[in-house]
């Protein structure tokens, strides 16, 4: 008897065992396919906008994966205010949370510097969709992404397009001094050095609120003045200074400068995406948007927000096929093997070993009379 | 030169733009010896007033009355409207601390900041808005001496801050509040003695500073960029800074001082560095604070002893 109870519990507790093997190696059931993408972007503050599109773009392509895939994977939202030291204080809330597989944003590279660190050490993939400085995929993040273009391409690149296309022969700089003013600064001063153009360097503080002094040490002989704002309103009020004090010099924005509200004609801005609304791969995602949050027309700040989502979500729905539901290094490891052959913005998606988005180019709009961009490169 | 005078012109305007908020901070300290760190929070209110009173007028775009008319609508509606949300302050958040140790209306004042920001965040929503000057005034309006430039707007806001300023002196020196007012900075428990009903006073000292400040943010509305409820924090300090450089409780003083201020700062940016503007603003208002702490025009306090 007692030889068969010994029996017994070797038996059950081999075919528990085996049970649970089995288990471990069956690919979760698409229902079983659980896991929450953490969507960091400034949901409040002065560019609310941005954040309420990233968010909006984000929860329309999670939801598409999910509709696609029949997996369960939820979002939610951390408010940074484009603030690294709000970024900061959300970013262990993320890591504490469980089920978070992987970080939508954060929108600002000053924010990814705050919080790299630590999703990385925590193996939390963190795919951004609008943080360009360049240093970011140096190696320092592991788990750093993008699939839009960094400034080493969009400084150099807009440097070439104002002197090549444009014609410049003397161009002023005003650099705000944050993570990503001064890091793209550096990298169009760097061009203009080798195109052998003369450019002029002014550092302003990102509090600044009257630019009228600034306006007026710029050269009258300047082509262009190229701004590294992240609050569109201050390239608009550069671009009005300049015709109250009669200057030539015509503003050409950064991507940070890529908002409504600088709107003055004949103004340049760059963007790191295309403007998508005419693109019919674009269509359905767009249409799901303005249909979820009754917005009337869209930035291209939002369209990389739904790259990023779908992005963190097929890593996700991967990892659940391979048995590892929820597992954040697994997550990790199959967004590195991305492979999207045509994403809404218009190309295919595929990181470097770095995380930069291969092949990735900046688009320059001209701003129009009615204050609408066209797509001049 | 020329440099050097639109340089002028720069600092000037801003400067007047800092003179106004200063006036705040000086009257009440000068009547209430409390320092009203909620005055930038009523310059923001004072900016989204206008904004509102723009937007209720048709807007940038289709103002439904002529432009002129609407600029007015603007200044009165933020004016009336901070005005009174000064009497509001006063009312509960300093009257009853009036007799307390020195340092509860300062925290009072800080609470009420932190109460009118995020109040303004909840009410007005996060976004940032614009008073779009430059859709119903053309940039290209103003005046050109050589290659001296002013705007119509910076030549507005110049000519303004300066009618105010002179309208304030006359209502200081020249009006029944007034003389109480002065009567009471000099020596309340006296006023008191003599009759002059304190509280009235102090309401109308409130509601002037306020104006002032509520003008202040509409002129910031129309020079500068956008409208948002973080907007008063730097200008406020630096209304503070002018209030102190020109000698806290003196009017002419807080004139003074805006418009040193705006103009150091502007030559600042013209000249040394166009990134430590605001160092050096603060370097200046610490210098003061510890060599001439009754600023340039302000008299030492004599203490009974």
């Amino acid at each position: 008897m007692k030889l068969f109870s010994k029996l017994s519990a070797i038996v059950a507790s081999s075919a528990l065992a085996l049970t649970g093997l089995v288990a471990i190696a069956t690919p979760a059931k698409a229902a079983d396919c659980t896991g929450t993408v953490a969507i960091m972007a400034p949901l409040t503050g002065g560019v609310a906008f941005i954040g309420k599109e990233q968010s909006g773009f984000a929860q329309v392509a999670i939801a598409d994966v999910n509709a696609k895939n029949g997996s369960k994977i939820e979002f939610k939202e951390y408010d940074t205010q484009l603030d690294a030291a709000q970024a900061a204080t959300q970013a262990p809330n993320i890591v504490a949370n469980k089920s978070v597989i992987g970080v939508v944003g954060p929108a600002g590279s000053q924010e990814v510097l705050a919080v790299g660190g630590l999703f990385g050490a925590n193996d939390i993939a963190v795919v951004s969709p609008s943080a360009t400085r360049t240093n970011l995929t140096a190696g320092t993040y592991p788990s750093f992404f993008r699939p839009i273009p960094n400034d080493g391409l969009q400084g150099p690149g807009n440097a070439r397009y104002m002197v090549q296309t444009l014609k410049a022969k003397e161009v002023a700089v005003i650099e705000e001094k944050t993570a990503y003013g001064t890091g793209l600064a550096k990298e169009f001063l760097a061009e203009m050095k080798k195109l052998k153009v003369k450019a002029t360097n002014f550092a302003v503080n990102e509090k600044n609120a009257d630019y009228a002094a600034v306006v007026t040490r710029i050269s009258k002989t300047a082509d262009f003045v190229f701004v590294t704002f992240q609050d569109a309103a201050k390239s608009q009020q550069v671009a009005q200074e300049l015709i109250k004090q009669k200057k030539k010099a015509v503003v050409f924005g950064s991507d940070g400068s890529d908002q409504p509200t600088f709107k003055t004609p004949g103004t340049y801005v760059s963007g790191f995406a295309p403007d998508v609304s005419g693109l019919a791969v674009a269509a359905s995602a767009v249409a799901a948007y303005k249909a979820k949050t009754g917005a009337t027309s869209i930035t291209t700040f939002g369209p990389p927000a739904y790259v990023a989502a779908q992005v963190i979500a097929e890593a996700a729905v991967r990892a659940c096929a391979a048995g590892k539901t929820g597992d954040r290094a697994t997550v990790l490891a199959e967004i590195k093997k991305t492979k999207i052959k045509k994403t809404i913005l218009g190309g295919p998606l595929e990181f470097t070993a770095t995380g930069d988005v291969k092949g990735g180019r900046f688009y320059i709009f001209q701003t129009q009379k009615d204050g609408s961009r066209k797509s001049i490169g | 030169m020329d440099y050097l005078g639109q340089q002028l012109i720069n600092g000037l305007t801003l400067g007047g733009v800092y003179a106004l908020i200063a006036l705040g901070y000086t009257l009440v300290y000068g009547v209430l010896q409390i320092l009203n760190f909620a005055h930038g929070d009523v310059y923001m209110i004072g900016a989204f007033l206008g904004f509102f009173a723009m937007t209720w007028l048709g807007g940038p775009l289709a103002p439904t009355v002529p432009v002129a008319l609407m600029l007015l609508v603007m200044f009165l509606i933020a004016m009336m409207g901070t005005g009174l949300l000064g009497i509001v302050i006063e009312r509960f958040a300093y009257r009853p601390l009036r007799n307390s140790t020195r340092i509860a209306p300062l925290i009072s004042a800080l609470g009420v900041s932190i109460l009118l920001q995020n109040g303004a965040l909840l009410i007005f929503s996060p976004s940032i808005r614009s008073y779009d000057t430059s859709s119903y005034i053309p940039s290209t309006l103003g005046f050109s001496v050589g290659e001296l430039t002013i705007d119509s707007v910076r030549l507005g806001v110049l000519v303004l801050s300066a009618v105010l300023m002179i309208l304030l002196t006359k209502w200081v020196n020249g009006t029944q509040v007034g003389r109480a007012m002065r009567a009471i900075a000099y020596d309340k428990d006296a006023a008191v003695m003599m009759g002059i009903d304190v509280d009235r006073v102090i309401r109308w000292t409130f509601f002037v500073g306020a104006a002032l400040a509520g003008a202040a943010g509409v002129m910031n509305g129309l020079l500068l960029r956008g409208v948002s409820s973080g907007m008063g924090l730097i200008p406020g300090l630096k209304g503070f800074t002018a209030a102190v450089i020109g000698g806290i409780g003196s009017v002419p003083g807080a004139m003074l001082g805006g418009l040193l201020l705006g103009v150091i700062e502007s030559l600042a940016q013209g000249y040394l560095s166009t990134n430590f503007a605001d160092t050096i603003t603060f370097i200046l208002l610490i210098t003061f604070m510890l060599f001439r702490p009754n600023g340039i025009l302000g008299r030492p306090m004599m203490v009974k002893v």
